[in-house]
């Protein structure tokens, strides 16, 4: 799994390579200034000098709203799955975002496994960016997820001088670089040092934000917050659901049942967020987490504690900086990571 | 499907309320009306469009006849495009010929300056939610942005995280009264008298210019240490509040969409809109005062003369320039009649039209608006959902709804904003414009619109105030704002006509009826609204008041529950001079002492409460009721 | 590779009113093999599907042993729990499970076995005291203390008869209030602790019911002396997969539908703790 080097004049007909194989997912400019991920059709339209995407890869793992399964009671009753098959690189994403990839693992794999979540995973490959100037909102150097990666890519691509520097990080990814050898050049020491420098300078570059998970992480989990931080977090959250909706990590579901004709219907999953009030809600109108309260320490238990991270190998926060654009009040995971370290929010 | 914020925008910024995360769930879904319907037999049956349209104008035909276009009334939609409300505009002032033409919505909305002080120009906010951010001192009066208007709450969450100071003036501590840094328990009622004492404070005390010379005359008088016993409001309270808003170089003052509900918020919406014209010592306004609107295109629907007493783009019915351009436009005659309101149609005309409207849940006294709708000889509904006024109608259009057509919108701010097409309407539901384009036709006055961007041209073309907004120009970023004038400086007359309150409004509690029972628009303000309690995913959401509360949510003070020994979750009596209505309380420190709170839309079922009628405009509101409230045994 | 989302086509074999609005369906599985395979222990659910309303969990309230079909016990509440009991005979249900843990059996053997019941939390209780019965020469004794807010709130009344007049099982009722023609005990369940003589430090005790009646007979057990791991009880929540991926039965640091629904009076307080009750 040797490093390798992309030259710059050599990019687009990688790029193009890869488009005759699948989609291709890539940050792309629309309309007005912002950039997604999203589909691309050539390869120049892939924004490389981009800082980050509004929307993590989560949408392509777990759509906000996806059939999973289809219904028809005319005559016998059949059920049937449906699944997306479709073959995906995802190409020049950021770190966290593929850090944020592997949380969504953890939760959807495992002893049971999410067929329709896997059925997307097992044929994504994703080719990390990474990040030499973070935005505004930035920390994921709080969440270890950037912005360089040391492990967890297929294949982690760095803008160098010369060309995009290729690190290979799974067979996946050596296969990939293998099968585009004649692409590649082998990387220098001079390549390897540029890269480090570059991850090194890129840690100056943050901005105000930052969560310093693991100070949180310890009050957390022994219960040591004070009732009052939970009550203060809730008064500056409007439960929109934008900081569970943005984040790469967050992959809560509801399900719904609805006929589309006579006699034939379909089962539909939707994001859904542990802040909304009727989240928990049982049909006999009990709920056991009345107060948004309840409902904010539920969510940064389950995001930050010690517990929640052993089940699913870390911490559920990527730093991506997400939740502090998409919040309608104040109770963004930097807020709140820091009232839970000094006992109060601002 | 799903739906993605955009950071470019100027005022979401990359942020979404829950409704907006949401919205795409009014899509692929199973209660949307599909196909035209027709009442036969007592029965709403499937017809075809021909049908449904024939009948549709056979009906009002018949009501034209007997009754002439007095008898007829059209209602159009807070929430459809401003072409559609334009081309409602003209199918009642055109084609049916008549000036009752409305909005149930504009019962929400402040009496316009011209109503008040008969001075020109539409009401339009100078201020913009921008404004908020380079605020250092933040007053929000009347209610609560972060319930009624998200997008705006967001900005002030954020103006007090970078060290603006905020300051709340609402009976309710509600959400953001519980952040800020001054929270005023403004009394229902006195919201009139408490503005005049902060006016006080702000103006007369200081050094400043001539501008306000008679505003300030009139509040002299009105220290917050002689207002404190109506307004509950602690002199010193207010007194530092004046003082934060005078010192502060830039500040703002959000009045929120509620306080239009109040009896004398437009006098207090006007007074606080006065400061508008202070400049600061840059010689920039001071203040920017921004007035909320309570649906995405409440704006719109005015703008587009959905209104009995304006034309398109406010024009005047009395100048005959404005009439011609129209007819001149439309190639037919158009009536310049002033016509019934809302909330005067229902009861007096004998065949509606309702496009995208819900006087149901938006008047009060439900009961009246539910009689009055089931009285008419003809009623037509066009909506994406069967509402309640649907299900009793004749003719049911089905509509597409937001996603599933282009148009525009304009926001409070006067930002005219495309919206685009993503996916086809379900069914056989069409346009509003164009089923309204067809009855039209079948009316004998064809209307030939070929699209929102041919009726877009027209409305650009002939209405002086949206000259300018280049269609290719609003799609992206936030859109083209259209000028609004400057509006004449009448003093705020009207507030001091009020006297400020003093008859108040206020109604006087006594020992028989000891707490003042208001309505609240902010508790539950979504509740039962169609959009969204009809989504997939999140109905329970807009859904909890009806279930827990389906009498009615009374919120009261734990000390007026001990007071009255009434618990949380345990029934209550509730008893005014008008009548009685049995609630389930909720005990919350939000509320003031010697009040209580039920939700807006709940209080409009109930025969519990006053209602009083705005002088000038005629709009009932729900007033501040003097009630006893007890435990059943 | 075995998608945990699909249910199995069910029919409904019989329909019983246990009460006014409760109900017990039993289900048999259309397939053959997958109904051989359907193997469960007391304690476990099923999430049960009525295609076009929706999905929701019941708990098991039949024991497996010696049958192809399993039961549901259900109160009609919601969209799904009316859509089913719409149902009849021959109507068709999805199925899927079972699903959790299930109470311990082996592990309490030799002990004395009470079982403390409030209204619909028989339900999963029953399996549980039909297999400790059946195979009661391994368990010290056996009780049931059962009851109800008013006699028509009792379910299972035939098999109450029958523990009633059981030998080798004591079996109380009891009402909050009593209706005409009711001569039993009057009072919550709680109060029939004092009718029965106790080994406490050799008895464990299985409590399902209201969650206020769970909080207050737990607390009546406690002050007898039970230890925390000698009280097991069965907690619901509102559940949208009941696999551990959907979120919303997550309690502290557990998911109700993969670490239970069955826990340990010890495990509950870990857990309410993290939720800061």
């Amino acid at each position: 799994m040797t490093a390798r080097v992309l030259p710059l004049n050599r990019v687009d007909e990688f790029v193009r390579r890869l488009l005759a194989a699948a989609e291709v997912i890539a940050p792309r400019r629309v309309d007005g200034g912002d950039v997604f991920y999203g589909p691309i059709a050539s390869p120049g339209e892939v924004a490389w000098d981009y800082s980050t995407a509004v929307e993590p890869l989560k949408r392509f793992l777990l759509p906000q709203r996806e059939p999973i399964l289809r219904f028809s009671t005319n005559g016998k009753l059949e059920v049937r799955p449906e699944y997306d098959e479709t073959e995906r690189v995802f190409l020049g994403v950021r770190c966290c975002d593929v850090t944020g990839v592997s949380v969504l693992d953890a939760m959807f794999g495992g002893e049971i496994v999410d067929p329709y979540y896997m059925a997307r995973r097992e044929r994504s490959t994703f080719i990390a960016l990474t990040c030499q100037q973070p935005d505004a909102h930035c920390f994921c150097v709080c969440g270890d997820a950037g912005p360089f990666l040391k492990t967890g890519y297929d294949q982690q691509w760095t803008a160098l001088k010369d060309g995009m520097l290729v690190e290979v990080g799974s067979e996946r990814g050596e296969a990939l670089a293998a099968a585009n050898e004649d692409l590649l050049l082998p990387a220098q020491m001079e390549h390897i040092k540029e890269r480090h420098r570059l991850a090194r300078e890129a840690e100056t570059r943050f901005g105000e934000y930052h969560a310093y998970a693991a100070a949180a992480m310890r009050k957390l989990t022994t219960a040591e917050v004070a009732d009052e931080v939970w009550q203060q977090a809730a008064d500056r959250c409007i439960e929109c659901g934008g900081c569970t909706f943005l984040c790469p990590t967050c992959s809560c579901f509801t399900v719904t049942d609805r006929w589309e004709a006579p006699g034939r219907g379909v089962r539909e999953r939707h994001w859904d967020a542990c802040l909304y009030s009727c989240y928990s809600r049982e049909a006999s109108g009990h709920n056991p987490r009345p107060e948004g309260a309840d409902r904010m320490r539920g969510r940064f238990f389950h995001k930050l504690s010690h517990q929640w991270a052993q089940r699913n190998g870390r911490h559920a926060c990527v730093g991506c900086g997400r939740c502090v654009v998409g919040c309608m009040a104040w109770s963004h995971m930097p807020a709140v990571s820091e009232a839970i370290r000094r006992g109060a929010m601002p | 499907m799903g739906v993605s914020p955009s950071r470019a925008h100027p005022v979401s910024r990359g942020r979404l309320c829950l409704k907006g995360w949401h919205a795409h769930e009014l899509m692929d879904n199973s209660s949307r009306l599909t196909r035209p319907l027709v009442r036969r037999g007592g029965q709403l049956v499937e017809a075809s469009w021909s049908e449904a349209t024939k009948a549709a104008a056979q009906g009002l035909r018949d009501v034209l006849s007997s009754e002439g276009p007095e008898g007829v009334g059209v209602l159009g939609s807070a929430r459809g495009t401003n072409e559609d409300n334009y081309v409602l505009a003209r199918f009642a002032r055109a084609t049916l010929g008549t000036g009752n033409i409305d909005c149930s919505l504009r019962l929400h909305c402040f009496a316009e300056p011209m109503e008040l002080n008969g001075a020109l120009g539409p009401s339009a906010n100078q201020g913009l939610i921008s404004d908020l951010d380079d605020s250092s001192v933040i007053l929000i009066v009347g209610g609560d942005p972060t319930e009624e208007n998200p997008a705006v709450g967001a900005h002030v969450h954020r103006a007090r995280a970078r060290g603006a100071k905020v300051i709340t003036a609402f009976a309710r501590r509600h959400a953001l009264g519980r952040v800020a840094d001054v929270h005023l328990p403004v009394r229902p009622g006195a919201e009139l008298r408490w503005v005049g004492s902060l006016l006080n404070v702000v103006l007369v005390e200081r050094e400043g210019g001539d501008e306000l010379a008679a505003l300030r005359r009139h509040v002299a008088e009105l220290t917050p240490e002689r207002t404190e016993p109506e307004t509950g409001v602690p002199a010193a309270a207010t007194r530092r509040a004046g003082e934060m808003l005078a010192e502060a170089s830039q500040a703002a003052i959000v009045i929120c969409a509620a306080m239009a509900l109040s009896p004398q918020g437009s006098e207090a919406a006007a007074a606080l809109g006065a400061l508008g014209r202070v400049r600061s010592a840059q010689d920039r306004p001071k203040f920017a005062v921004l007035s909320l609107l309570s649906r995405n295109n409440l704006q719109g629907c005015r703008d587009m003369g959905v209104t009995p007493y304006l034309l398109p783009g406010y024009g005047r019915l009395e100048e005959d320039a404005d009439v011609e351009r129209l007819q001149r436009a439309w190639g037919t005659p158009v009536s310049r009649a002033r016509g019934l309101a809302a909330w005067e149609m229902l009861g007096r005309v004998k065949a509606l039209y309702i496009m995208g409207d819900d006087p149901i849940r938006a008047l009060p006294q439900q009961a009246e608006t539910r009689a009055a709708l089931e009285g008419l000889k003809f009623l037509v509904v066009q909506d994406i959902f069967m509402t309640p006024a649907a299900e009793m109608a004749d003719v049911v259009f089905p509509a597409a709804a937001f996603g599933e057509r282009e148009g525009t919108w304009t926001s409070l701010e006067r930002r005219v904003q495309r919206v685009r097409k993503a996916v086809d309407p379900p069914g056989e539901a069409r346009e509003d414009w164009r089923i309204l384009a067809d009855v039209s036709g079948s009316l004998g006055k064809p209307m030939p619109y070929s699209s929102p961007q041919d009726i877009f041209e027209e409305i650009v073309t002939h209405l002086p105030l949206y000259a300018g907004v280049f269609y290719p120009r609003l799609g992206v970023n936030g859109g083209v704002r259209w000028q609004a004038p400057q509006a004449a400086a009448p003093e705020a007359p009207a507030a001091a006509e009020a006297g400020f309150g003093e008859a108040s409004a206020a109604a006087k509690t006594n020992e028989q009826r000891p707490l003042l029972l208001a309505a609240d628009p902010t508790l539950g303000a979504w509740d039962g609204e169609v959009t969204v309690s009809r989504t997939l995913s999140v109905a329970a959401e807009f859904t909890v008041s009806e279930k827990d509360y389906p009498t009615g949510m009374l919120c009261v003070s734990p000390a007026d529950a001990a007071r009255f020994q009434l618990r949380s979750g345990r029934p209550a009596r509730v008893v005014s001079d008008r009548g009685e209505q049995q609630m389930r309380v909720v005990v919350s420190d939000e509320v003031p002492e010697g009040v209580a709170l039920v939700p807006y839309w709940q209080a409009v079922r109930m025969q519990v409460m006053a209602v009083v009628t705005e002088p000038k405009t005629g709009r009932p509101l729900l007033a501040p009721t003097p009630v006893s409230v007890e435990a059943p045994k | 590779m075995r998608n945990p989302y699909l249910p199995l086509v069910a029919t409904i074999q019989s329909v019983k009113e246990e009460t006014y609005d409760t109900t017990t369906f039993r289900l048999k599985i259309d397939d053959p093999k997958e109904r051989a395979a359907f193997t469960y222990r007391p304690g476990q659910f099923v999430e049960v599907s009525v295609f076009g309303a929706g999905e929701a969990p019941f708990c098991l309230s039949s024991s497996g042993h010696g049958r192809d079909t399993l039961d549901i016990t259900v109160r009609k509440l919601g969209r799904v729990t009316s859509a089913l009991h719409a149902l009849g005979e021959g109507g068709q249900v999805g199925v899927r499970g079972p699903l959790g843990n299930w109470f311990p059996f082996e592990e309490v053997a030799g002990k004395h076995i009470l079982f403390i019941g409030g209204g619909l939390g028989l339900a999963p209780l029953r399996p549980q005291i039909q297999d400790v019965y059946r195979e009661r020469d391994r368990f010290a004794s056996i009780t049931v203390l059962y009851g109800a807010r008013t006699p028509q709130d009792l379910i299972y009344r035939d098999e109450l008869t029958e523990w009633q007049q059981a030998e080798g099982m004591k079996c109380l009722l009891t009402v909050d209030v009593a209706t005409d023609g009711w001569e039993g005990n009057v009072g919550v369940v709680g109060t029939l602790l004092s009718q029965v003589k106790l080994d406490v430090p050799q008895t464990v005790a299985f409590v399902c019911g209201p969650p206020i009646m769970i909080r207050f007979v737990v607390q009546d057990l406690v002050s007898l002396g039970f230890g925390e791991d000698a009280i097991i009880s069965t907690l619901e929540r509102h559940m949208r997969c009941g696999i551990g991926k959907c979120n919303h039965c997550m309690m502290g640091d557990k998911y109700v539908c993969l670490d239970g629904p069955v826990f340990s009076y010890r495990q509950m307080k870990a857990m309410t703790e993290l939720e800061g009750e």
